[in-house]
């Protein structure tokens, strides 16, 4: 039959491309690896911040070469993703950009999952607006509110903020920096489901939004974004533009966009640098964790040693993709949590 | 009204598509310019993206297809994407080419005109025009949790059997309406001539339907296969893994890798590396755009050089 030995032609070529493809994915067949008859068995699940998942990558890429029996996957869709998906026992690892929230507690105890956290590198939240902005230079955190709070709504200008600036002034509650340049305020930010968004409600705003009395952490009129790259593209499009990203995406477009330094309410006006986020003295400063189940520390020795590899050799990876490495005696703390429960 | 003498010279110049009067002209490049500014974005796009990805090639050759996703832009590679992508496909074509052009015969040659047949044949339309994340929540729902995890046991159902299954329903509807309509373009006269030598419905179809339709059937299904290969969003929510790093466990075989490992696809690849902070992931992504088009263009290709085949035998 003319006809079936066509179709045979074409699904030999179908599988020769899959053989060829195949070949370079698959590695030659070993004899240490792990079983993974049972699946659960030589795989290590990590999934939470985007913001951390490029360290937990380059950890795990290195630990792979040392380990190439143990499967592992890496995926950051967001902190809030990520403890989801750990509390609901699905992951070995969480990648926090934020400390646990208490309904996210209360899901991992719901499900027995018990967990240590560890913190393992700071990440400062760079304020930025284009380099073709000369007239910002610092701001501080009653700024910040007059410019983005809740209450900003509807401001289409910068200048729209001096009243507020000067109310919150009268409070207290700093926006000394007022009165800003009659010129559009174009925001473009990450969106409330990124850590970021969370840590930077929490370090430049909360207080201000306890003292006002407001229930919503900011304006809903700005542009957000899950992808710091549109937001960077954003902000250097726009020479009055305003917004917040990681300490990474910060330095990687320092050609584009520029930090605007950030004064905690003492005049000081901080710009994020490693030496300042380090040391404190830059007001929005965080830190980034990794949540590890316990149980699963029991269950697979291997996940164990990486975690003592992350905390050792892997610990360098943070400088490399471009945070802030913890200073001695805080990741010291790190490492005597971690000996306490399973390394 | 104006009236008009039509003379032989006139018909002769509209038929050979010459111009006849202002109106014709005006309206040939109105028609022209819509398709040169189509024509602008693709070639601007692809000037863009293969300039912009000119430097990767360039510095790292072929490797930068053949290696492995990595954290580190110097080092990562496409080959899981493209290993991922070429699956995916295999089930788009082994499940839903074969399922498809059944449907559409049955629908086409054997189902009698009913109230029924009316029904099914307008929802595998709406099908069609179903968005594809709704289909990746069905391949979430069904597939991933459902059928793998649950029924089948296994620890993670977010495997590349997932991913194919939720690409296979996406597809099945356009396959079954790009069929029905190269049947329905098959002229009677074929099928009474057949049945008048005395040949059986289904001697018909197997001798004179199917060849006189097989060239169209397969022009749907490498529109079907390349709407299946660019997809990501349905992926993402099947379980394709969004990453920088994942890889098995050493000595994983061909089949474990389908089965029960962890999967991801060109466009998903180019998605995450768009959102890369290093400066070099944009060179990155422009060169895996470039690589997607060309594994595209060579798919396309096989399919159309059998169709011509096909076509040729005739």
């Amino acid at each position: 039959m003319g006809t079936l030995k066509r179709w045979s032609a074409l699904a030999a070529v179908a599988a020769l491309v899959l053989a060829a493809c195949g070949g370079g994915a698959a590695e030659p067949v070993g004899t240490n690896g792990v079983s993974t008859g049972d699946g659960s068995s030589g795989s290590i699940e990590v999934s939470g911040s985007s913001t951390v998942e490029p360290v937990t990558a380059l950890v795990a890429e290195r630990f792979n070469q040392a380990n190439p029996g143990v499967a592992i996957s890496v995926e950051g869709p967001g902190t809030g993703d990520g403890f989801q998906r750990f509390c609901a026992g699905e992951t070995d690892i969480a990648d926090a950009s934020r400390l646990i929230k208490d309904a996210e507690r209360e899901a991992c105890a719901a499900a027995g999952v018990d967990w240590v956290e560890l913190r393992i590198a700071f990440d400062g939240i760079s304020v930025i607006t284009s380099v073709d902005n000369p007239e910002v230079a610092c701001l501080d955190l009653g700024d910040l509110y007059a410019l983005v709070g809740p209450e900003s709504e509807g401001f289409a200008t910068w200048a729209d903020a001096d009243a507020l600036a000067a109310e919150l002034d009268a409070a207290g509650l700093g926006g000394r920096h007022a009165p800003y340049p009659d010129a559009p305020l174009v925001i473009t930010a990450p969106g409330e489901e990124s850590g970021t968004f969370d840590a930077f409600v929490e370090l430049a705003l909360d207080e201000i939004l306890d003292a006002r009395g407001q229930s919503e952490p900011t304006r809903a009129d700005y542009q957000a974004s899950a992808n710091d790259n549109v937001i960077v593209d954003n902000i250097a499009s726009n020479p009055t533009s305003l917004g917040w990203v990681g300490f990474a995406f910060y330095v990687e477009n320092q050609d584009v966009v520029k930090a605007i330094a950030v004064d905690r309410g003492d005049g000081d006006c901080v710009e994020p640098t490693i030496a300042s986020i380090s040391d404190g003295t830059y007001p929005l400063a965080r830190s980034l964790y990794l949540y590890v189940n316990l149980a699963k520390v029991a269950e697979k020795p291997y996940l164990a040693d990486f975690i003592t590899f992350y905390l050792e050799d892997g610990i360098t990876a943070v400088a490399e993709a471009g945070y802030v490495p913890l200073p001695e005696a805080l990741i010291a703390e790190t490492k005597a949590t971690w000996a306490e429960v399973g390394g | 009204m104006a009236t008009r003498t039509v003379t032989a010279e006139l018909v002769h110049r509209s038929l050979t598509r010459r111009r006849v009067g202002a109106v014709d002209t005006v309206v040939a490049s109105l028609l022209l310019a819509a398709l040169l500014a189509s024509l602008a974005v693709l070639v601007t796009l692809l000037v863009d993206v293969v300039a912009k990805s000119v430097p990767v090639f360039a510095e790292r050759g072929f490797d930068v297809v053949t290696a492995r996703l990595s954290p580190r832009p110097e080092a990562t590679g496409l080959i899981q994407g493209v290993f991922g992508s070429v699956v995916l496909s295999l089930f788009v074509i082994v499940a839903a080419f074969p399922l498809g052009v059944a449907a559409a015969v049955y629908l086409e040659e054997y189902a009698r005109d009913t109230r029924l047949t009316r029904f099914l044949v307008s929802n595998v339309r709406n099908l069609a025009g179903v968005p594809s994340i709704v289909y990746g929540l069905l391949g979430l729902g069904l597939f991933v949790k459902l059928i793998l995890e649950q029924l089948l046991g296994q620890d993670s159902g977010r495997t590349l059997v997932a991913g194919g299954l939720t690409l296979t329903v996406l597809v099945l509807p356009i396959m079954v309406i790009t069929s029905q309509e190269a049947l329905r373009a098959v002229p009677l006269e074929l099928r009474e001539a057949s049945y008048g030598v005395g040949a059986t419905r289904w001697e018909t179809l197997r001798h004179h339907v199917l060849p006189t339709a097989a060239p169209a059937i397969l022009t749907g299904a490498v529109l079907t296969i390349a709407r299946a290969f660019g997809e990501s969003a349905p992926l993402l929510l099947a379980g394709a893994v969004l990453s920088n790093f994942f890889a098995p466990a050493e000595g994983a075989s061909l089949l474990s890798l389908v089965t029960s490992e962890k999967y991801t696809a060109l466009p998903i690849v180019i998605f995450n590396w768009s959102r890369q902070p290093q400066e070099e992931f944009v060179a990155l992504t422009a060169a895996g755009i470039v690589v997607l088009l060309v594994v595209l263009l060579a798919v396309n290709g096989a399919a159309i050089v059998t169709r011509d085949r096909f076509e040729r035998r005739r």
